[in-house]
């Protein structure tokens, strides 16, 4: 018989069921399910919501009815998940505070990046008693599973750093591109347009208010240029303000597009930026610009620094408009550059090829889901 | 490459913008399936002078007394012919040209049984679109346009006599995904027949069972007092 792996998440779909958030954390678990199924285990995912069930890429997955978090952990969903996978055999807990404070003995978790340095986490666990509660509280909740996956170094480090005891348990994956589908155009099809884009979320952490401005000062200076906004807000409002602030902008470009579209997206642009401010791992947009031959101006954030090399296949910067412009600047005015930074950028992007990750998450499974 | 089946009721649509909307059409679907309810005007030659149109005629007008049976017959003629995405659209909507990029990867991916757009009402003229109250495409959500045909749901519709929906309930119950491709819907850009259609509105709805009293209300709002956008 089969055995049977229970992942628990926030959300996958919104609460009500009835929309699917669609951002990296998403597309991982949906790989990650595959992979699972790949491997001849049988998935069901755990989530917040109204005590629904709905199916997704052939997988079930169950809304828990509770919506609590204290310290920015879900004790509640946590202990749902708990009863309500006892028929299981293994466990994978998606983030690793929903490992807080039960666990079952054969579990993974696994951290998409450090969350906790966005400047709204601290104004909300700013208090020393409430953040030393909160890092109690992380601490319980590395000390359950049996392995502690980061898609970052960064993650890792800051643990080793603050909770060292934890060194052994944690194992490096980091996140992956199929570079047999995000490929260098073989021809180049482009005009003499220079294509910045930026292909996030439409959310402050991801840089979107500084990237709006420096598009404001560099399309009145260069004519060449376009930008192109590509990816989702937040919600309806986010769009609909994008929407207005594109169409009274010159050459900028709001929208966003199909995944198996977006290979084409990344190869008809010249320069990708990624200006996180924080909250980030490896990027799979970063990766998967690299892997399309294009050189990426990234924040200093997250495991970006794990993907880019400044000087090299791009440039690593804290994201200002004044440093933005002045990145973006010298990729317009050196087109040798910026071919130099993307042929690299390919070559780094086949290392995190997607059959890697496969590999390296098919060791650590079969070393715990046993 | 999947079939796509374009599927609409029309009724004297010969002097508004049928046309132009098989036109538009015809550049991304394989076929289109057109219930004609009892036109008066040159509506089914207009249909039938185009190329992979199935034309089905209904003998007296249904529209507005029983829309909801008027829309299963449309389904029952167009799972006649074997369908595999469907988009059910009305004459004088309009998807915007970059979905002829977007389709063949929207009709290719697994992922999604539902494609769910939004919705521009152009007001008064073609070049500008209402953003005032209700009317605003950004914040009253996604309707579902195109769906894979799934043999194994329901074709019920709600027992509603009109705003019964286009598609049967099972599939606006999908999950679907959202494309950013909008659809210009014409029914509001000619100004001469606004009047006409609000006192229609409102003859079907006398109890505000559908829509709030304000919001037809705001259909004969002087241009001062609606805001629109460019279409660009």
């Amino acid at each position: 018989m089969k055995k049977k792996v229970a992942l628990l998440t926030t959300n996958f779909f919104n609460p009500k069921g009835e929309r699917i958030i669609t951002g990296g954390a998403e597309r991982y678990q949906v790989d990650f399910c595959r992979l699972l199924r790949d491997m001849d285990f049988d998935v069901e995912v755990w989530q917040m919501g109204d005590n629904w069930t709905k199916e997704f890429d052939g997988i079930k997955i169950h809304g828990l009815p509770v919506n609590k978090t204290e310290y920015q952990t879900f004790p509640e969903l946590n202990m749902g998940f708990y009863e309500n996978v006892m028929s299981f055999d293994y466990t994978l807990y998606f983030i690793l505070s929903l490992a807080y404070p039960l666990v079952r003995e054969k579990s993974i978790s696994i951290s998409h990046g450090v969350y906790w340095d966005w400047p709204g986490f601290d104004a909300t666990t700013g208090k020393l008693a409430i953040k030393q509660e909160w890092l109690r509280r992380m601490e319980l909740s590395l000390a359950g599973p049996q392995k502690l996956v980061s898609v970052d170094t960064n993650t890792i480090n800051y643990f080793n750093a603050t909770l060292p005891s934890f060194y052994n348990k944690w194992e490096y994956i980091p996140n992956y591109v199929d570079t047999d589908l995000f490929l260098p155009l073989e021809e180049d099809l482009r005009n003499d347009k220079i294509r910045i884009l930026f292909p996030r979320r439409m959310v402050p952490v991801r840089g979107i208010n500084e990237t709006m401005r420096a598009a404001e000062i560099l399309t009145k200076k260069y004519p060449s240029i376009e930008f192109h906004f590509c990816g989702r807000g937040h919600d309806d409002t986010i769009e609909m303000l994008m929407s207005q602030w594109a169409s009274k902008q010159e050459r900028c470009y709001y929208y966003w597009k199909p995944f198996e579209m977006m290979p084409e997206i990344y190869q008809m642009a010249d320069i990708v930026l990624i200006p996180s401010r924080s909250t980030e791992g490896t990027s799979l947009a970063a990766l998967e610009s690299m892997a399309c031959g294009k050189p990426v101006i990234a924040g200093l954030a997250g495991g970006l620094s794990d993907l880019i090399i400044h000087g090299y296949n791009g440039y690593l910067v804290k994201p200002s408009v004044e440093n933005l412009v002045s990145s973006i600047e010298e990729l317009i005015n050196d087109p040798k550059k910026r071919k130099l930074m993307g042929e690299r950028g390919r070559e780094i992007a086949t290392s995190f090829n997607k059959k890697t990750w496969h590999e390296r998450w098919a060791n650590v499974i079969s070393e715990v889901f046993r | 490459m999947p079939k796509l089946t374009a599927i609409m009721i029309v009724r004297n649509e010969g002097n508004r913008y049928l046309r132009r909307c098989l036109d538009s059409l015809l550049t991304f679907a394989d076929n289109i399936i057109i219930l004609d309810d009892a036109s008066e005007d040159d509506t089914p030659e207009i249909c039938l002078s185009y190329p992979r149109v199935n034309l089905y005629r209904q003998p007296h007008s249904m529209f507005l007394s029983n829309e909801a049976e008027l829309r299963q017959k449309l389904w029952h003629y167009t799972l006649e012919n074997k369908p595999e995405w469907i988009l059910a659209i009305d004459a004088d909507e309009f998807l915007e040209e970059s979905f002829l990029k977007e389709v063949p990867y929207l009709l290719r991916q697994s992922n999604f049984k539902a494609i769910g757009f939004r919705l521009f009402d152009c007001w008064g003229n073609e070049d500008n679109f209402r953003i005032d109250g209700l009317w605003n495409p950004w914040l009253r959500g996604f309707s579902i346009y195109l769906i894979q045909y799934q043999p194994q749901l329901e074709s019920a519709w709600p027992a509603l006599k009109f705003h019964c929906g286009r598609l049967p309930l099972a599939y606006r119950r999908l999950i679907y995904y959202e494309s950013a491709t909008r659809i210009k819907h014409l029914g509001w850009a000619n100004p001469l027949a606004i009047t006409a259609k609000y006192e229609r509105a409102v003859r079907q709805d006398p109890a505000n069972k559908y829509m709030g009293r304000e919001h037809y209300e705001s259909i004969l709002w002087p241009p001062e007092k609606i805001e629109t956008e460019r279409w660009l």
